[in-house]
């Protein structure tokens, strides 16, 4: 039977390979969409997998980027039991590399604690050093940089060169290379540098990090934390938009909207107000990973929509091809029936001819789309990480060999019904 | 239902067949009654439009009449469930047409095991169908698409796929229609050669009344009735 149907499908090779091809790109494409979502959350994963301490920020920000709490309750949590190390971040996005804009990938000024980092035990920029060496007490209120390798690269620079960034001349000591979007954006320079720099409040922190001392557990930590901090409220820096200028003027003008709206003061500081009021959040890096899956989730939506269309798109093409083919074998199977071929043989006849076009179809369309995103990987490795991992192609594979039966369905189903007598007669 | 003779293998029984096409009604066969021995080689004559073919479909199973009643070896065909008739086209009657009706994307071989694909060939009958290709003159054919071969060529395919399967009833369509005469004979020839050996019955549909031998049977029909047999 499946030789038979092989043999149907080879003796119409165009409108076969017309199917395949529609299948193929359907499949292609639903790869390499899914194959987004699974890149981001490979990422994730992989880079919050090698920070393992929490993160403090502003209750509500979404980034570091985008928080801001005083500098002076990094003394207050250092105290707390179960805290290694407290790192104070400050973080502001570069808008200019040697005098050319920067969009895309985005870069950041990570502003961090000299003193405090040497302090870490496990540093995900450190232990990624390739060239150079790490920034220590010499660098603290100089130009000095350590930058990701693919910064490097990108503007072939090395060590002891000079890199203008927002028209500044950093001189770069050290290279790193983590091999992950979500950290290669990062330009490493003292805090107090990039305070200055960005006009940055001086009593103020981006972010801390917190290294557990290994005592408890992280979401015990976090709590006593959150505990520690509970009741307080943050009021944030006057010209919040000149002190956190992002570089981006939507986001800007949100966040001076933002603060127009909580009655933005001078600077940021911190009183009691509301008993259960959270003034911060302690993340762990399941919380990140947990709120980057939220994202993925409603890109996943997206993407299923767009899958969606090439789905509807191969179908109909396999039902058309499958039609035609059926309509133009009246005559044949008039003969097979009256050879004593059941209706549910013939009907097993173009279920197997349009699973074999599915099967086909997803092994070519998930070879196309793996293919792809290596070629998109390998392409712009420092803008997009794309992939599909094995579990994704066996359901594209698999998807695609129901999608080809389901599709011969209705065909084998029309085809089923004719009666012998009269195909016959039409030959 | 209809008692088994011992002397007719089919017993057609006032039997009718209408077909609605549009807001009309055609009445292919009006009440056709007879018996065709067992064994027999049976031709069944008339016009164009007289029924022949409903007649001979209806033996095969292939449609339901209308009314009336086929009895084939005490079986009410026209009683069989859709499984059963299948079954009944499969193992005991083998059709020929007249325009070959052969698969074209098969090859010869695979055209006369074409009725046991469904449930699988094996090294047995393979090797009953080149016999049987053998024995029509096409051993040498074999791996032939249809489009490679004449027409006799193609209704000798035909015959050995109706033969594969040893059947006890062979419906032949207007075999030679699309034959010259001399190939045509060659054609009856094989028919006849199947009925000698096996005791297959077979019913020839034609109007072609030059390859009647004596001895053989008739059924003349003219616009869905019988006018002599």
């Amino acid at each position: 039977m499946w030789r038979f149907a092989i043999q149907n499908l080879v003796s119409r090779p165009l409108r076969s390979l017309l199917a395949l091809a529609g299948l193929s790109v359907a499949i292609a494409g639903m790869v390499g969409l899914f194959s987004v979502a699974e890149g981001i959350d490979r990422m994730v994963k992989d880079t919050f997998g090698r920070i393992p301490g929490l993160a403090i920020m502003q209750a509500g920000a979404p980034l570091p980027l985008f928080s801001r709490i005083p500098a002076s309750w990094a003394e207050e949590v250092a105290e707390i039991d179960g805290v290694g190390v407290v790192n104070p971040e400050v973080w502001s996005r570069v808008n200019l590399i040697e005098g050319e804009r920067v969009i895309a990938p985005p870069r950041f000024l990570f502003g961090t604690s000299i003193a405090e980092r040497q302090k870490l035990k496990k540093d995900v920029y450190r232990d990624a050093l390739v060239e150079g060496r790490f920034l220590d007490q010499t660098d603290r209120h100089q130009l000095h940089t350590v930058i990701s390798r693919q910064i490097a690269e990108e503007h072939e620079v090395g060590i002891g060169d000079q890199l203008s960034i927002n028209g500044d001349e950093f001189t770069i000591v050290g290279i790193y290379h983590c091999g992950q979007l979500m950290l290669d954006i990062s330009i490493i320079v003292d805090i107090d540098v990039v305070r200055r720099l960005t006009r940055f409040e001086p009593n103020s922190a981006s972010a801390f990090y917190v290294e557990p001392d290994g005592t408890v557990e992280n979401e015990v930590l976090a709590e006593r934390i959150r505990e520690k901090f509970r009741g307080r409220e943050i009021t944030s820096g006057g010209n919040i938009v000149g002190a956190m200028a992002t570089g981006n003027p939507l986001i800007d003008l949100l966040l001076a909207i933002q603060n127009w709206l909580a009655g933005a003061t001078p600077a940021a500081e911190s009183r009691a107000v509301d008993a259960k009021a959270e003034p911060i959040e302690v993340r762990t890096s399941d919380d990140w990973a947990e709120r980057l899956d939220e994202f993925s989730a409603d890109l996943d939506v997206f993407l299923g929509v767009m899958t969606s269309i090439g789905v509807l798109i191969a179908v109909l093409s396999i039902i058309n091809t499958m039609l035609m083919s059926v309509t133009e074998r009246i005559i044949d199977f008039g003969i097979l029936k009256a050879n004593g071929w059941s209706r549910r043989d013939v009907m097993m006849l173009i279920t197997c001819e349009s699973a074999v076009l599915g099967v086909t179809g997803g092994v070519i369309g998930c070879t196309v789309g793996l293919v792809g995103t290596e070629f998109i990987n390998t392409t712009w490795p420092d803008r997009i990480q794309l992939y599909a991992s094995p579990g994704l192609l066996i359901f594209a594979l698999f998807f695609s060999a129901m999608l080809g039966i389901t599709s011969g369905l209705y065909p084998a189903f029309w085809a089923m019904r004719l009666s012998p007598m009269e195909a016959i007669r039409r030959g | 239902m209809t008692q088994t003779s011992p002397v007719y293998s089919i017993e057609i029984e006032d039997l009718t067949k209408e077909f609605t096409i549009g807001p009309t009604t055609v009445r292919a066969l009006r009440g056709v009654t007879a018996r065709i021995v067992d064994g027999s080689f049976q031709f069944v004559l008339g016009p164009s439009g007289s029924g022949k073919s409903t007649l001979l479909y209806l033996l095969g199973a292939l449609d339901r009449p209308s009314g009336g009643s086929i009895t084939i070896d005490g079986r009410l065909i026209n009683e069989l469930s859709r499984e059963e008739q299948d079954e009944f086209r499969r193992t005991e009657v083998g059709f020929v047409f007249q325009s070959f009706n052969l698969l074209g994307n098969l090859t010869a071989l695979d055209n006369v095991l074409a009725p046991f694909l469904p449930i699988g060939v094996s090294g047995e009958l393979r090797q009953r169908a080149e016999d049987l290709l053998v024995h029509v003159g096409l051993g040498d054919r074999q791996r032939h698409r249809p489009a490679e071969l004449s027409g006799g060529e193609q209704q000798r395919v035909a015959i050995a796929r109706a033969l594969l399967k040893r059947p006890k009833l062979v419906l032949a369509d207007e075999p030679t229609g699309e034959l010259d005469h001399r190939t045509g004979a060659e054609v009856m020839g094989y028919l006849r050669d199947l009925r000698d050996e096996l005791g297959t019955t077979v019913v020839v549909v034609t109007h072609d009344e030059s390859y009647i031998e004596p001895g053989d049977a008739t059924l003349r029909l003219r616009d869905g009735q019988v006018v002599s047999d």
